[in-house]
C-alpha cells in the first residue's frame, strides 16, 4: 500500500466523518440536554438545504444561503420544541410520544418541502472559490472537501471552548446532568433546552448545506443520513458530544479503508463496528464521562 | 297524441346517449409508485404521464363507452405494496395492477398478480427477473429491462471503445445493481470480448457519500468504470467524482439509467462532457413528431421535462387500452393476456421504421436501445448537457435471449 493511497483514503474518510459528525453532534446534543431522541433530526438537514437553495435562487450567493439556511433550520427547530415537544416532556411513556411525534415531523417536513419546492432534484453549486482541487503528492483532494474538514474542526474547537470555558456552556452541561437541580438554583431550564434544540437543529442544517453541493438535494435526503448518524451516536455514547466526534471519525475511516480493502463488506462494516462496541462497551465509547443522573 | 309521441321520442333520443355514458363502466387500474424520497420524482412523473395517456385513451373511446381510471398509492416497501395490491383487487375491484419503480417491490407484487390472476403492467422497474426466471403469465412490462440495456452496452464496448481491458463496476447493492454486472459480463463473454474486472463496489441504495468509493476506484485504475446507479445516486456520484478528476482518468459508462433526464437536469453544467450513457427514453431522441409531441405534452402539463419513468407509464396505459379494445371488455383476463402477447404499440421512443412490440413468450416490451455521449445542449433546460452521438442497437439483437434466461435461472433460481 503506497503512501499516496493511504493519504487519499484517510482524507476522504475524514471528509465523510466531518459531515457525519455535524449531523450526529446535533442529534446527541438534543439527547444529552433535552433528553429527546430526535428522529426528525435529518429533516433539519433537509430544511437547511432547501432554505439555502431558495436564497440562492434569489441572491445567487452561497454564503448568504448558508447563513440563512443555518439560522432558518435553528428557528424551525426552536418553534417545534416550544410548540410541540415541550407538551410531552415528563409524560408517562414520554419515549413513545417522542418517537411518534418526531417521526411525524419527518413525514410532515418531507411533504412540506415537496409541496413548496417540488419533487425534482435541485442543485446547489459550490462557491467559485472552492471549485478546484489540491494536489498532495500525487493525490488529488477537492478543495471543497478540505473546506468541509476545516468547518468540522472549527465547530469542534468552538464547541470545546463553549462547553468547557464559558458559564453558558457549563450550564448546558449541568442541565444534561440534572436539570431539576439546575431549575431549583434559579436557571431558566426551558429556555436552555429551547436554545440547545435550536443550536442542534442549526448544526443539522449546516451539515445539509455543506453536503448539498456534493449530494442530491431532494425530499427524503434527511432520512438517508439519520441511520448513519444514529450509529455514530451509539458508538460514541448517547448524549456525549465528544463521543459523536470519535464515533464519526471511526465510522468515516473504517468505511474508507474498508472500501479499499474489503469492498464487498463495505455496507456492513459500520454495523459490525457498532455491534463490537455494543458488546464491549454497551453505553458507548465515551458515555461514562458525560452520563449522569437525570 | 301524435305530437306527444313525437316529443317523447325526441326526449328519448336526447337522453339515450347520456344514459349510455352514465351507465358506462369505469375500468379501474390500481397503480403503485414511489412518491416520496429520492425515487419520488419517478412516481410524480409517472402520475403526469398517466394523466396525459388517460386523456388520450378516453377521448379516443373504449368499447361500450367505458372509461379508464387510475388510483395511485405510494408503494413504500414490498410488504406494504403487497397489501395495497390485494386491496386494489378485492375492495377496489381493479382490473389491472400497474406501475412500480423498484424491482424489489415489483418482484413482490408479481406474486399477487399470479395468485389473483390479475394482469400487472410494470412500467419502470427494470430487473430482468420479472420477464425471465420469475416470469408469470399475468405480468407484462412496458419499459426495457436491464439485460436489454447491458447487452446493448456490451455491443457498444466491443465496437465503439478502443484500447481497453480493465473494467471496474459500482452499483447499488440489490438485485437491480447486481444484475447489471452479471448481464454485462455475460454479454461481453458472449461477444468474445476479453476483459479484466479489477474492482466491484456495492454501496447501499441512496448512499449519501461516495467519496471513499471514488478514491478506491481511482486506486484500482480501470480503463472503464461501469456505473449501475439510478436517480439521485447518479447525481451524487458524478458531483463527488468530478473534482477527483475521475472522468479524466478513465472512461465512464452508465447505460441503463445514467442518461435519464432528471440526472442531466440536476447536474446542469456539472455534467462531464463525453461520458457514455443511456436511458430508457430520451427527450431529444428520436427526433420524431411522436416523441416531440409526447415531450411537449408532458412539459405543458408539468412545467418540466419528463424522466424516463414517465414514458413507461404512458405506454402502459395505451397497452391496456388497446388490449381492452381488442377484447371488447376488461373482464376476460385470459383474452386480455392473449391480446397483449405480441401486441405492437407505437411508442415515443420508437425511431422511424420501428414499432415496439411485446414479446409473446416473456411479456417484455422489445425496443431499440440508443447509447450516446454527453454533449452540450441547452434546449431542455435546466439541463446543460444532453446525450448525442447516438449508436442505435436493434431490438431483436437485445431481446429475447433464452440462452441468458436459462443462465439466469440457473444462477438465481425460479
Amino acid at each position: 500500500m503506497d503512501f499516496n493511497t493511504l493519504i487519499a483514503q484517510f482524507v476522504s474518510g475524514l471528509s465523510v466523518a466531518m459531515l457525519l459528525f455535524l449531523v450526529a453532534s446535533g442529534l446527541t446534543l438534543i439527547f444529552g440536554v433535552v433528553n429527546v431522541l430526535n428522529f426528525a433530526h435529518g429533516s433539519f438537514y433537509l430544511l437547511g438545504t432547501y432554505f439555502t437553495y431558495q436564497l440562492m435562487q434569489m441572491f445567487n450567493n452561497f454564503w448568504v444561503g448558508l447563513l440563512v439556511g443555518v439560522i432558518g433550520a435553528g428557528i424551525v427547530g426552536m418553534v417545534i420544541e416550544v410548540l410541540f415537544l415541550r407538551r410531552i416532556y415528563g409524560r408517562d411513556q414520554e419515549g413513545a410520544f417522542q418517537l411518534l411525534m418526531t417521526y411525524a415531523f419527518i413525514l410532515i417536513i418531507d411533504d412540506v418541502v415537496k409541496f413548496i419546492w417540488g419533487p425534482e432534484y435541485k442543485t446547489i453549486p459550490k462557491p467559485d472559490a472552492l471549485m478546484g482541487s489540491l494536489n498532495i503528492g500525487t493525490t488529488v483532494v477537492p478543495t471543497y472537501n478540505v473546506f468541509i474538514i476545516v468547518v468540522g474542526l472549527l465547530v469542534v474547537l468552538f464547541a470545546w471552548y463553549f462547553l468547557t470555558k464559558t458559564d453558558k456552556g457549563k450550564m448546558v452541561r449541568a442541565s444534561s446532568l440534572d436539570r431539576n437541580m439546575l431549575g431549583l438554583l434559579g436557571t431558566n431550564v426551558p429556555m436552555i433546552m429551547t436554545l440547545v434544540f435550536g443550536v442542534a437543529t442549526a448544526m443539522g442544517g449546516l451539515a445539509g448545506i455543506l453536503a448539498a453541493p456534493l449530494r442530491t438535494v431532494t425530499p427524503g435526503a434527511g432520512v438517508e443520513v439519520i441511520i448513519d448518524s444514529m450509529i455514530v451516536v451509539v458508538i460514541g455514547g448517547f448524549g456525549n458530544f465528544w463521543g459523536a466526534l470519535l464515533g464519526a471519525l471511526i465510522i468515516g475511516e473504517v468505511l474508507s479503508f474498508g472500501i479499499l480493502w474489503m469492498p464487498e463488506l463495505a455496507t456492513v462494516l459500520t454495523f459490525i463496528v457498532m455491534i463490537i462496541v455494543l458488546i464491549v462497551k454497551p453505553e458507548g465509547l465515551l458515555a461514562k464521562k458525560m452520563v449522569g443522573r437525570k | 297524441m301524435k305530437r306527444k309521441l313525437i316529443s317523447l321520442l325526441l326526449i328519448l333520443a336526447v337522453l339515450a346517449p347520456l344514459t349510455a355514458v352514465y351507465g358506462a363502466e369505469t375500468i379501474k387500474i390500481g397503480a403503485l409508485y414511489t412518491m416520496t424520497g429520492r425515487g419520488g420524482q419517478y412516481g410524480k412523473d409517472s402520475e403526469v404521464a398517466i394523466k396525459i395517456a388517460l386523456d388520450e385513451v378516453n377521448a379516443k373511446g373504449l368499447p361500450g363507452g367505458a372509461k379508464l381510471d387510475v388510483i395511485i398509492t405510494d408503494d413504500k416497501n414490498p410488504q406494504y405494496a403487497v397489501s395495497v395490491a390485494k386491496r386494489y383487487i378485492t375492495d377496489e375491484k381493479c382490473k389491472f395492477l400497474f406501475g412500480i419503480i423498484s424491482t424489489g417491490i415489483g418482484l413482490a407484487v408479481t406474486e399477487v398478480s399470479k395468485e389473483y390472476k390479475v394482469i400487472f403492467v410494470g412500467t419502470d422497474h427494470a430487473g430482468t427477473d420479472l420477464t425471465a426466471n420469475k416470469f408469470q403469465k399475468y405480468y407484462f412490462r412496458t419499459s426495457n429491462n436491464t439485460f436489454q440495456s447491458m447487452m446493448a452496452g456490451a455491443y457498444y464496448l466491443k465496437d465503439e471503445v478502443k484500447n481497453w481491458k480493465k473494467i471496474a463496476y459500482i452499483g447499488p447493492d440489490y438485485a437491480y445493481g447486481r444484475d447489471q454486472l452479471m448481464e454485462l459480463k455475460w454479454g461481453l463473454d458472449k461477444l468474445g470480448v476479453k476483459y479484466q474486472l479489477v474492482g466491484e463496489y456495492w454501496p447501499k441504495l441512496y448512499e449519501p457519500d461516495y467519496t471513499s468509493y471514488i478514491t478506491a476506484i481511482i486506486k484500482a485504475a480501470p480503463d472503464i468504470l461501469v456505473n449501475g446507479m439510478w436517480g439521485g445516486d447518479t447525481v451524487s456520484f458524478i458531483k463527488q467524482a468530478k473534482p477527483y478528476k475521475l472522468f479524466e482518468k478513465m472512461k465512464y459508462f452508465h447505460v441503463d439509467a445514467g442518461g435519464n433526464y432528471e440526472a442531466l437536469a440536476a447536474l446542469g453544467a456539472d455534467m462531464p462532457e463525453g461520458i457514455i450513457m443511456s436511458a430508457r427514453h430520451h427527450n431529444n431522441w428520436p427526433e420524431t413528431s411522436a416523441n416531440k409531441a409526447y415531450v411537449q405534452k408532458f412539459y405543458k402539463a408539468a412545467g418540466r421535462y419528463p424522466s424516463y419513468a414517465a414514458e413507461g407509464a404512458y405506454v402502459g396505459i395505451h397497452v391496456i387500452a388497446e388490449a381492452i379494445r381488442k377484447v371488447g371488455n376488461a373482464n376476460d383476463t385470459e383474452a386480455l393476456v392473449k391480446a397483449m402477447e405480441g401486441m405492437k404499440i407505437q411508442t415515443p421512443e420508437d425511431p422511424p421504421g420501428f414499432i415496439s412490440y411485446i414479446d409473446p413468450k416473456t411479456h417484455q416490451i422489445v425496443q431499440v436501445q440508443a447509447i450516446g455521449t454527453t454533449v452540450k445542449n441547452d434546449k431542455f433546460p435546466p439541463a446543460k448537457y444532453m446525450l448525442g452521438n447516438f449508436k442505435v442497437y436493434p431490438a431483436d439483437k437485445l431481446w429475447p435471449s433464452f440462452e441468458y434466461i436459462d443462465y439466469m435461472t440457473k444462477v438465481k433460481g425460479k
